[in-house]
């Protein structure tokens, strides 16, 4: 797509790249096919012969662990007349999929494993010949599962892909706990959006916003808790804060707010959760109040917003996954984690502080990401700005090539369009394609 | 509170503990118990009238943005509850679309109020619509109901309508009766939902 070279600019993006059908389609080849798309948590299909159903763009697909604890995406498209084969959001103690139509039936490997009356096919079929499509790579990162179609990315693995981001995602982890605390997913939250799927996205990596687009949540919050709670030191001069924006290579990007959300006490900022109260006394009483203190903070969000292109958002404890349904329309899912080994009281708590956001901040996000849609059918203004802080001397280019600037640069949405366009201008590099 | 002037300022909110969510877990299952309410289950009529009155009067000012008037509806000690399941599971492990006790719910409102909750503007006109409401007594001083509903959303002027079925613990406190409990079973929980920030 050569065009592209005049449609995403260094300081501007056309709006057609957001609003154009065929754009569109050819993301779902160059950018939910040739990088690695995020796909679910190991915690999800725990047991071996488990699965969930998930989207890889617009493709549906099987992702299962078999027996031996293996995990594969297939594509839930029986190989017979192109029914879905699986239709169950999830289950467990599961080896086999039986497609409804004819009852041809497939492993959870993908292997075609019999088609009945078999025999009237002739005497040489080669039931391989049937087995499920699967998505050739699959790879996962500290439970994180990831797959790609493309074969070069696919044999380097997801660490590799991730670059910078992996020591992001560990530093994550170790905020929920470290390794033998083990995070799981405790549901999720969906949600249906009005916009192209890049609209979410320009917004997860947006420090420049809060201060206007959350004005119900920071009026609110003031009137009745008073200054120095959540998210207030987004107002005034945010960029002499120690808070910043950074790239980490292959369009993914990292904010964070933690020199100022962590400062004192996360926790003691967070608008009071239901059974704040009750569930500090008893923690307190039963652990003490050091311990409590720590699993208090555990509770509260990470501080940490990272980004991994093209469809895995961390926004406090919560991953965020952003799924193209149609070139106007996403889908955007919010799933709460919980915490292994820990009185669960404290999980009680996290997940009540979980509930927060997607009641008081995401709602007017999503209004507005809603009105940049709408607008970007006008036809007669073509652009979107993406300038704040193009060009700025003092960006340092930090290990591994990461670039950090102040946290309302435009940083992230100029990284991961450099990622976008390059993938949506690559040559087909997949086995299936 | 040392700020007496303002009605807006938070209360503390002690009563959410382990043996709420209990009896949460309770509600949640005799919400959802078999057959007919049989007769000497039912409650007094003059409290299932009370109880009635009361939610449809819950529905109605929420319908009309009476917002201060409507939390008025619910106990000091009250949850509203929409679960992210369907049937709904247990709050202390899995999350909800929205879970509140009253100072959280005081918090929506507060937010709709200032006047720049985006989600909301233009402003979500709703109407509810209650049928088949079923009350059998509970404890002392309390009714329980389960009812079906359908929401008529308007926004941005699109309609939608949204549906499920709702239980509520209704408790007297002095001599009015105020729902303790709501929660609020869409029959796509667990599916995508839209702008859900009106009341439901």
């Amino acid at each position: 797509m050569k065009e592209l070279d005049n449609l995403v600019q260094a300081g501007r993006i056309h709006r057609t790249v957001y609003t154009d059908e065929r754009i569109f389609s050819v993301e779902q080849q160059k950018v939910f096919s040739e990088t690695w798309v995020y796909l679910a948590h190991a915690s999800e299909i725990k047991e071996p012969n488990s699965f969930v159903a998930r989207k890889m763009g617009l493709r549906s697909v099987i992702v299962t662990r078999d027996k031996e604890n293996k995990i594969h995406a297939l594509l839930n498209r029986c190989t017979h007349r192109g029914a879905t084969v699986c239709r169950e959001k999830k289950g467990d103690k599961t080896p086999f999929f039986t497609c409804p139509y004819h009852g041809w039936t497939f492993r959870n490997t993908g292997e075609c494993a019999a088609i009945p009356h078999q025999d009237a096919y002739g005497e040489n079929l080669d039931k391989q010949t049937f087995n499920l499509k699967k998505v050739p790579f699959v790879s996962e990162y500290r439970g994180f599962v990831f797959a790609t179609l493309n074969s070069e990315k696919g044999k380097k693995g997801i660490k590799d892909h991730l670059k910078s981001a992996a020591n992001r995602i560990d530093e994550w982890i170790d905020h929920n706990g470290g390794d033998h605390r083990a995070i799981r997913i405790s549901g999720a939250q969906q949600y249906t959006v009005h916009a192209n799927w890049k609209c979410l996205y320009d917004n997860a990596g947006d420090g420049y916003h809060p201060e206007f687009s959350h004005q119900s949540l920071l009026q609110m919050t003031q009137q009745r808790y008073g200054a120095g709670m959540d998210l207030d030191y987004f107002s005034g001069g945010i960029d002499s804060t120690p808070m910043y924006s950074q790239s980490l290579g292959n369009g993914h990007s990292f904010l964070d707010q933690r020199p100022c959300m962590y400062e004192n006490s996360a926790f003691e900022r967070q608008r009071p959760q239901p059974g704040r109260e009750a569930i500090v006394e008893q923690l307190t009483n039963e652990v003490g109040e050091t311990k409590a203190k720590a699993f208090f903070e555990m509770a509260t969000g990470a501080g940490m917003n990272i980004n991994i292109f093209p469809n895995l958002l961390f926004i406090g404890n919560q991953m965020q996954v952003i799924t193209p349904l149609s070139v106007g329309l996403s889908d955007m899912t919010w799933y709460s984690t919980a915490v292994d080994n820990v009185p669960e009281l404290v999980n009680t708590l996290r997940i009540r502080t979980q509930e927060d956001f997607t009641a008081f901040g995401e709602p007017d996000d999503t209004a507005n990401f809603e009105a940049c849609f709408k607008g970007m059918q006008e036809r007669e203004v073509d652009w979107i700005d993406i300038s704040r802080h193009l060009g700025r001397k003092e960006d340092s280019v930090g290990e591994g090539g990461t670039v950090t600037s102040v946290i309302s640069s435009d940083i992230h949405m100029r990284t991961y369009y450099e990622e976008w366009k390059k993938l949506m201008q690559s040559k087909d590099n997949s086995p299936l394609s | 509170m040392t700020d007496t002037n303002s009605s807006i300022r938070h209360q503390d909110s002690t009563y959410l503990n382990d043996a709420y969510y209990d009896q949460l877990m309770h509600l949640n299952k005799d919400w959802q118990q078999d057959g007919p309410v049989p007769v000497i289950n039912q409650p007094k009529l003059e409290d299932k009238q009370a109880c009635e009155a009361l939610a449809f009067a819950e529905a109605r000012l929420a319908d009309d943005l009476r917002l201060e008037q409507w939390l008025d509806c619910y106990h000091d000690k009250s949850i509203y509850w929409i679960p992210a399941n369907y049937p709904a599971g247990d709050p202390r492990q899995e999350i909800t679309l929205e879970f509140h006790d009253k100072r959280r719910l005081e918090d929506r409102v507060a937010r709709i109020r200032t006047g720049v909750a985006y989600s909301m503007l233009p402003v979500i006109r709703t109407r509810h619509v209650l049928g088949n409401i079923e009350y059998w007594q509970g404890e002392v001083n309390e009714v329980c109901a389960r009812a079906s509903f359908i929401i008529d959303a308007l926004f941005n002027d699109k309609h939608r309508t949204l549906s499920g079925w709702v239980g509520y613990s209704f408790v007297k406190k002095g001599g009015d009766w105020k729902i303790s409990v709501k929660q609020i079973n869409l029959i796509d929980a667990d599916c995508l939902q839209e702008n859900n920030t009106f009341f439901l």
